[in-house]
């Protein structure tokens, strides 16, 4: 294979020529990542896998004119500048070609005045290499502190991804984002009276966009801590319980809710919530204010335009339990007649006035989820339920605290947020996965108290 | 799986000249005494059409790179990138061998020493038919074998258009059952049918060994849907357009549970007499001991998998026996190869079927490369990753439980009152402290050892998550069945069923995997 046979000017030429094409969008990205797995070898850490990566994702969208009132046609494809150029536009074009859409069109104009966002830590961006061994030392030493528990395995993914976006409108949008992941994994023995030798461990895992997101030392410490706790556990009596979830639980509950206040759900007839209607009917504990906000520093899904070359900004989409907003893109906005707003962004919670300990004694009975074992969350019926991997059970009549692992717990945002209180103190979460190119973020109360939610032990 | 009226996937003409550049590598990599160096390659592309009621779509996707690694004794040092020009990647193994040389400066550690395996010590092994007869007699180590899957329609040539009629007339039919069953078309919200057809390619080179494979991985799904209720109906495997034809009497049941659904009771939490459906049994030996056998983990000091094999403690009844098989080229009846099947992994170990669990026994566990080495047993066929951009992990393949001697007519009667449990919803690993998450998109009722077709939800509308310790369950297998499990002649196919499915580590690195195994009635099982 021979290397580039052309370049990104190139491919914008040919694609502005082609005249079958009302419409495209390239997404060019290069990334670097370096990875390293971790794990304990009698007194110190052994490397097991220690990885670069070099790679480039260059990715065209195009829109073609079908012969049929008000539809079009619509492809995307992975374009390789090691192959030739005009056989991979035909084969898009092609595919396009053979799709049908309702019509819509790219916005007119350029964006303007874009702020400068931070997306990528400077460090990072500087010497990836540098903060790789930073971190690593760092790792070692959580890692190798003398504790109870037994440090198992770490990983460190670090990345740095450069995104160009251009389409036929005559945009061009560059920016950067830094990706960080780790995970600790400690486990905790002991022997039971019979003799018996008895273990368990705690998995904690974070991502972020930027180092002073990162806590390193800290996921270690509480990670053993609670390794520490794994055996003196018992299941949940059945029942229902007000439960405190954390910033990672809440931020999933409420991306899902959000789901349904987007056009695209309207469009397709997925279920939706319109502006005026309550978010949760009949709610009545802090009521719920979400925005969509692309624009916070270090967020996972920060950017300043779309795609389609629509100026992010933040969106307000529910004020006090009120449907305010929806979110749609220019292709879904035209579809359904209302203006393109933003649909990029964190996903941000108003804030509460509790603190956590007011929430472990709000009731007789109180549950804080320490980790879900895997929160399967339904966007459409707004249910969600996991085992418990780790949990405390605030008992505040025999004021005691047990802790608790097994048993399952579900629930319904439409039930369980009815009476839901949350704290002052906000936190910033990421999250990035392989089913997604882009990241997904929350911003909002560290913790929630939900109420009634049902337990099996 | 007979080869009559078949072909096989080929080894695509464009890259047999990257083949010999990276033929180059492995040597070159092996620039100290001891080192081991190799070579993995992949090319996934994929189409994806599908059909919903508002348009058609289509999106085309390649992954495409190589990966340049050397163990060292102590470490596997990996060097990915997507730019294959033969200049890049001699840069690229330079860059490499220059990371290994720095840390070999800095470790003081004592290095374990790895012997490549040479195709004498491969043929030594027991190998599928499938894959022997694909392996030439005089084979050497710069043999470029291939293995091709085999196929009778090939899924990359049908055009858009004859395939997205085909997605129509699901569409169609999926509106004839509805209106059939009593579903208004205003209530019938949302319908996709969607196929997937991949081609992928992968390349394995050492110093004793130079292998490709060729994969045509196929599926199809239909999704229907009335308001926020769901149902899916998918089918897939490794071959040809055959693995994924659908009648419309195969989606009667899907749209029959979308109407029941709509009116579907809230199951009280309990513990309940279950019969788990193929997908959900294959869900549950995954969870149970698939993760927990999987030689990272276990190496990592992760699982008690690792303790239970050594101490030989048993944790299950006499109907525990879980199998790993990355080498099933006959999925029970299904004209195609199951799932997360493959000729051999991406450290370049052929595929073979292992025992995990034996009757409550543990056996040893599934490995990588690295995970072989640090616990002290045998290599098998479960590096897998992600793409060519992840690392390496020791992975499940198709996982299941073996299959038993009971109908499924028999096992409804024996179920007595209690509830079919057929459609998965996820589930969760807990190697260490041996629990174990398996989530049911929904519930039939069983009452005096009959179906009643009244369906139940969790007990807060959403999906119902079975839980629970994990010798606990095991030890509560009451019976499993036959693999043809509506027949009451003796098994023809040798292989239980393994669907569709998909597997992450703990939260990431998703790769295809197998789901499936024989109907299973176990009691006492806790729901909620």
């Amino acid at each position: 294979m021979s290397t580039l046979r052309w370049n990104i000017e190139q491919l914008k030429t040919a694609l502005e020529k082609r005249e079958e094409l009302k419409g495209w969008i390239l997404i060019h990205e290069h990334f670097k990542r370096r990875e390293r797995y971790l794990m304990h070898d009698h007194t110190t850490l052994t490397m097991d896998q220690d990885r670069e990566v070099h790679g480039e994702n260059l990715r065209v969208r195009v829109m073609v004119l079908l012969p049929k009132n008000g539809r079009q046609g619509e492809a995307s494809r992975k374009l390789f500048t090691s192959e030739p150029l005009a056989p991979q536009i035909d084969a898009a074009i092609e595919a396009a070609l053979q799709t049908d859409y309702q019509e819509w069109s790219l916005p007119e104009g350029l964006p303007k005045n874009l702020p400068q966002l931070k997306t990528a830590d400077p460090k990072m961006a500087e010497d990836l290499e540098g903060v790789m061994k930073e971190l690593t030392v760092r790792i070692s030493g959580a890692a190798l502190k003398a504790r109870k528990a037994k440090f198992n395995s770490a990983e460190l993914f670090l990345s740095l991804h450069d995104f160009e976006v251009y389409n036929s409108r005559g945009m061009i949008y560059r920016y950067s984002q830094s990706r960080i992941y780790t995970e600790a994994a400690f486990s905790f023995s002991k022997k039971l009276s019979s003799g018996e030798m008895v273990s368990d461990e705690f998995l904690n895992t974070r991502w972020a966009v930027a180092l002073d997101d990162f806590p390193i030392e800290g996921l270690f410490e509480e990670t053993a801590e609670r390794a520490e706790q794994t055996l003196d556990v018992q299941k949940p009596e059945s029942g229902r319980y007000p439960v405190i979830v954390d910033a990672e639980v809440l931020g999933q509950l409420i991306a899902a809710q959000a789901s349904q206040l987007s056009a695209t759900n309207s469009y397709h007839g997925l279920p939706f919530l319109k502006q005026g209607d309550e978010l949760f009917a009949g709610a009545k504990g802090d009521l719920v204010s979400i925005t969509l906000d692309p624009s916070l520093d270090y967020g996972a899904d920060t950017v300043a335009v779309s795609e389609q070359g629509l100026v992010q900004n933040p969106l307000k989409l529910v004020e006090q339990n009120r449907v305010v907003g929806t979110s749609a893109d220019q292709q879904f906005g035209e579809y359904l007649g209302m203006k393109p707003t933003t649909v990029r962004g964190a996903v941000v919670l108003s804030p509460g006035s509790m603190t956590r300990e007011k929430m472990t004694q709000a009731a007789p009975r109180v549950l804080e989820i320490l980790q879900f074992s895997s929160l399967v969350v339904d966007p459409n019926r707004g249910t969600f339920s996991s085992e418990i991997r780790l949990a405390r059970l605030f008992d505040n009549e025999n004021k005691s605290v047990k802790i608790i692992k097994g048993g399952s717990l579900s629930g319904s945002l439409k039930e369980n947020m009815l009476e839901a209180r949350f704290t002052q103190n906000c936190v910033m979460r990421a999250n990035f996965s392989a089913l997604s190119s882009g990241g997904s973020g929350y911003f909002g109360p560290e913790f929630g108290l939900l109420s009634n939610v049902s337990v099996v032990g | 799986m007979g080869l009559t009226q078949q072909s096989r996937a080929l080894f695509p003409s464009d890259l047999l000249g990257l083949r010999e550049t990276l033929a180059t590598l492995p040597r070159l990599l092996e620039e100290e005494q001891g080192w081991y160096g190799s070579v993995y390659f992949e090319r996934k592309t994929s189409r994806v059409l599908a059909a919903n009621l508002k348009n058609t779509q289509i999106s085309d996707s390649t992954t495409m790179g190589a990966v340049l690694r050397v163990f060292n004794g102590e470490t596997l040092f990996e060097q990915a990138t997507d730019e294959l020009s033969s200049d890049n990647l001699k840069t690229q193994a330079k860059v490499l061998i220059a990371r290994v040389r720095e840390a070999d400066a800095l470790s003081k550690k004592i290095k374990t020493s790895y012997r490549t395996p040479n195709w004498q010590a491969r043929l030594a092994l027991k190998l599928d038919p499938e894959i022997l007869s694909q392996i030439p007699k005089q084979v050497t180590a710069t043999t470029p074998v291939h293995f091709g899957i085999a196929f009778q329609n090939d899924p990359r040539t049908p055009s858009p258009s004859e395939t997205f009629d085909r997605l129509k007339k699901i569409l169609e039919e999926c509106k004839e059952v509805a209106k059939e069953v009593g579903i208004d078309s205003t209530d019938l919200t949302y319908v996709l049918a969607r196929q997937t057809v991949a081609e992928e390619v992968g390349l394995f080179i050492d110093r004793e060994t130079n292998m490709s494979q060729t994969l045509l991985r196929v599926a199809l799904v239909a999704i229907t849907m009335s308001g926020a209720e769901r149902t899916v109906s998918k089918k897939g495997g490794l071959g040809g357009l055959e693995a994924i034809q659908i009648s419309k009497d195969e989606l009667r049941p899907q749209i029959k549970d979308l109407q029941a659904l709509r009116g579907a009771q809230r199951l009280v939490p309990g513990r309940y007499r279950v019969l788990f459906g193929p997908v959900t049994t294959g869900v549950i030996a995954h969870e149970a001991f698939g993760h927990s056998q999987e030689g990272d983990t276990c190496a990592r000091g992760r699982s008690m998998a690792w303790d239970l094999y050594k101490s030989g403690e048993k944790v299950g009844n006499k109907n525990a026996t879980i199998l790993n098989n990355p080498a099933i080229f006959a999925n029970a009846t299904e004209p195609c190869a199951a799932w997360g099947s493959y000729y051999f992994d991406e450290e370049g170990w052929l595929a073979q079927e292992q025992l995990l669990l034996d009757q409550g026994v543990l056996c040893s566990p599934m490995t990588n490369f690295t995970s072989a080495l640090q616990l002290g047993v045998p290599r098998t066929a479960n590096g897998k990753r992600e793409s060519w951009a992840n690392g390496v992990y020791a992975r499940q393949t198709n996982t299941y439980f073996s299959a038993g001697d009971k109908t499924l007519k028999q096992l409804i009667e024996d179920v007595g009152d209690g509830y079919l449990a057929f459609h998965p919803a996820g589930g969760m690993e807990d190697p260490k402290g041996m629990g174990i998450q398996v989530g049911l998109a929904y519930l039939e009722e069983v009452k005096g050892g009959k179906r009643t077709g009244r369906l139940f939800k969790g007990p807060a509308g959403g999906e119902i998550q079975m839980t629970g310790y994990t010798p606990d369950i095991l030890n509560s297998i009451v019976a499993k069945s036959k693999i043809e499990a509506d027949q009451d002649a003796p098994d023809r196919a040798t292989h239980p069923f393994n669907d569709v499915g998909g597997c992450g580590k703990y939260h990431k690195e998703l790769v295809q995997a197998g789901c499936g195994g024989p109907y299973m009635l176990i009691e006492n099982v806790v729901l909620g």
